[in-house]
């Protein structure tokens, strides 16, 4: 066996050019499909991201019926035992109770219909960064009576921060909520339908403006990344009250995982026709390849070389050859991939603002799951393999007399 | 008895126990309770009525609550809420929604319209219901009548004209709500029922009781007394 190899070794490095090119082939393949492979999945990955955490988080628990029908009474009473089975949890790295609700913000002269998210400002501002994305005054601090307003909510009302907003609705069980509320920042919100209608405050001073002391809409939860998403949800479905509903990110975001999953759809065609090109410009240099050495295949065959042993010689020659082709591209890959991972290509001009618009970074982001190399590479060897059928079926029909006359 | 309801027309009717129930003007206390599927919660309040224009209810519990006072003047209703130190005008799209939660409406507190003078009123039978022998009439809004209803059905009892109960029909003439009233009690010069449980048909479980704790009938009350500087003062007094 070792002899094979080490004759298929020897064959290659007779004619350096010829191997060079092929490998070379092969390592173009790995290294353009897992470009394209991690731009794609990095998007998506950047889609994810952007809608974890600036809204839904991976998981998060709701009283049953409250994601269909979104009303102040359809909220759950905060316990210990279930935030003992978050802390069990050994995938959750983090958990932050909310309260949601819509009502009336009113300034001096002007009225509007917002959503007042309260949340627990310490804990939330791990999932959703808010204290990232003030612009003036300060982040709300635990048990802080004010609110913060989002960007385009704040000039419409024309208020600034210290300026004194009213809430005006309806509490729980049909109380009613009315409170004077000082602004204590403004912050701008990336997706512009959220920030014409958020208002945040803590979590206790809303639950008491809308008399629910204690209840929550919600619970979000944070995993240490998404794979991790179906295990925990699992657990929780089966370790979590009845009355309550675990919904993951995907569940609540079905639109957008529509899109990506329409998205990955046209992305598999344009990948594919990229694996036929390289296919192909590998299946040429091997065509190549057997043209070239017909004489010489002729020449040991006709002094007694076994015709299965020199087929199996020359299928070893491809296997290192891409072999060869597709680790160099592995290796080559990785410090790409690497830079633009952390050097995202930014967009400008008209799909820029679309991508801020619908509240995304506006950069074309890398992945760098190194499950795309592995499979980039394992594709492109298998296509090689598959070409490499040719030269053996080539040797199997070769004629000797014809062979050397040529 | 039977001689006189010979006599009596169905407007006859319907008069004496509006002007029964109404009074020349009315002050008293009552609670509200709205029951749901899963919790029940209770307002007091109390409230003044002079005619069938002017009235201010002042809420008295629950302490969340406390102080907020609604003002009607005509068809115009007015909430001052203490905790914000604001009057807030209802405007007229509002009327049809719930009033604090309850199964009333805005426009049922208002009650502008009349019983008398906004419908054609028939007698269609008498009935005894829960065991008040009742004159059933049949009330159809007159067409310039602001009325939401398609028609109501009231029965009014015989002795005493105390509107008993009542069935509210929406236009298309399907049945939305059934007011039945209870539990006749002396309140000051008059005995009325002080029990009054209003169902919504279409949902299950759900009602609002009003039960009135004491009224006092015609005693002089001053128009100024219902304004909106008044509404401040007496939400900082119940304060």
């Amino acid at each position: 066996m070792t002899q094979y190899i080490k004759l298929a070794w020897r064959n290659l490095w007779r004619n350096k050019r010829r191997t060079l090119i092929t490998s070379a082939s092969v390592f173009f393949g790995v290294v353009l499909s897992s470009f394209m492979r991690s731009m794609q999945e990095g998007s998506y990955d950047q889609y994810i991201r952007s809608i974890v955490n600036s809204y839904t988080s991976y998981i998060q628990i709701h009283k049953k019926g409250y994601w269909d029908d979104k009303v102040i009474n359809n909220t759950f009473k905060r316990n210990q035992s279930i935030e003992s089975e978050l802390k069990r949890n050994k995938n959750i790295t983090l958990y932050s109770p909310r309260f949601e609700t819509f009502c009336l913000a009113s300034s001096e002269d002007y009225t509007k219909g917002v959503m007042v998210l309260g949340i627990d400002p310490q804990r939330e501002d791990k999932i959703i960064n808010i204290s990232g994305k003030l612009k003036q005054g300060h982040y709300l601090k635990n048990d802080e009576d004010g609110i913060l307003l989002c960007s385009v909510l704040a000039e419409f009302l024309k208020m600034n921060v210290n300026d004194t907003l009213v809430l005006i609705g309806q509490g729980y069980h049909g109380a009613s909520a009315a409170g004077k509320f000082p602004v204590r920042g403004i912050i701008k919100h990336p997706s512009p339908e959220v920030d014409r209608t958020l208002v945040i405050m803590e979590i206790k001073k809303c639950q008491e403006l809308f008399s629910a002391v204690g209840m929550l809409t919600s619970m979000a939860i944070m995993v240490h990344d998404a794979n991790e998403v179906a295990d925990t949800k699992q657990t929780l479905v089966r370790s979590l009250p009845a009355d309550l509903e675990v919904m993951d990110w995907k569940e609540m975001n079905e639109l957008l995982m529509k899109q990506i999953e329409s998205d990955r759809a046209s992305d598999m065609i344009i990948i594919g026709i990229l694996y036929m090109i390289i296919a192909f410009g590998i299946f040429g240099t091997i065509v190549m390849m057997m043209a070239e050495r017909k004489k010489e295949f002729g020449v040991i065959l006709a002094v007694g070389m076994q015709k299965h042993k020199l087929m199996f010689v020359v299928l070893l020659e491809t296997v290192l050859v891409s072999m060869v082709g597709a680790i160099t591209g592995i290796f080559a890959s990785i410090p790409v991939l690497g830079y633009y991972y952390y050097h995202p290509i930014p967009f400008t001009g008209k799909a820029a603002e679309m991508m801020i618009e619908m509240g995304f970074d506006p950069v074309l982001s890398f992945s760098l799951d190194p499950l795309i190399l592995l499979i980039q590479a394992l594709t492109i060897f298998t296509f090689t393999l598959i070409i490499g059928i040719y030269p053996v079926l080539n040797i199997w029909k070769l004629d000797i007399t014809n062979a050397l006359h040529n | 008895m039977i001689a006189r309801s010979q006599t009596l027309t169905a407007k006859d009717i319907i008069t004496k126990s509006d002007d029964k129930a109404r009074g020349k003007t009315s002050q008293g206390e009552s609670t509200m309770t709205i029951v749901r599927p899963t919790w029940s919660r209770s307002i007091t309040m109390k409230s003044w009525e002079k005619g069938r224009s002017l009235s201010l209810i002042v809420i008295t519990a629950p302490a969340k609550e406390k102080g907020q006072v609604f003002l009607k003047i005509k068809t115009e209703m007015w909430n001052w809420l203490p905790s914000i130190e604001r009057m807030i005008k209802i405007p007229p799209s509002m009327m049809l929604q719930s009033w604090m939660g309850s199964d009333f409406t805005n426009d049922d507190l208002i009650k502008e319209s009349s019983i008398v003078k906004d419908y054609t009123h028939k007698l269609l039978s008498k009935e005894t219901v829960r065991d008040m022998p009742c004159y059933k009439i049949e009330m159809i809004p007159l067409p310039e009548a602001a009325i939401t209803w398609g028609k109501v059905i009231i029965w009014i009892t015989e002795d005493g004209f105390n509107q008993w109960k009542a069935e509210y029909y929406d236009e298309d003439m399907s049945l939305i709500n059934i007011l039945n009233a209870s539990n006749i009690k002396k309140m000051g010069d008059r005995e009325i029922p002080t029990r009054l449980e209003i169902v919504p048909v279409d949902k299950k479980n759900n009602k609002t009781i009003l039960e009135i704790k004491n009224v006092i009938y015609d005693q002089p009350i001053k128009d100024s007394f219902f304004s909106q500087q008044n509404m401040r003062s007496i939400s900082q007094r119940i304060k």
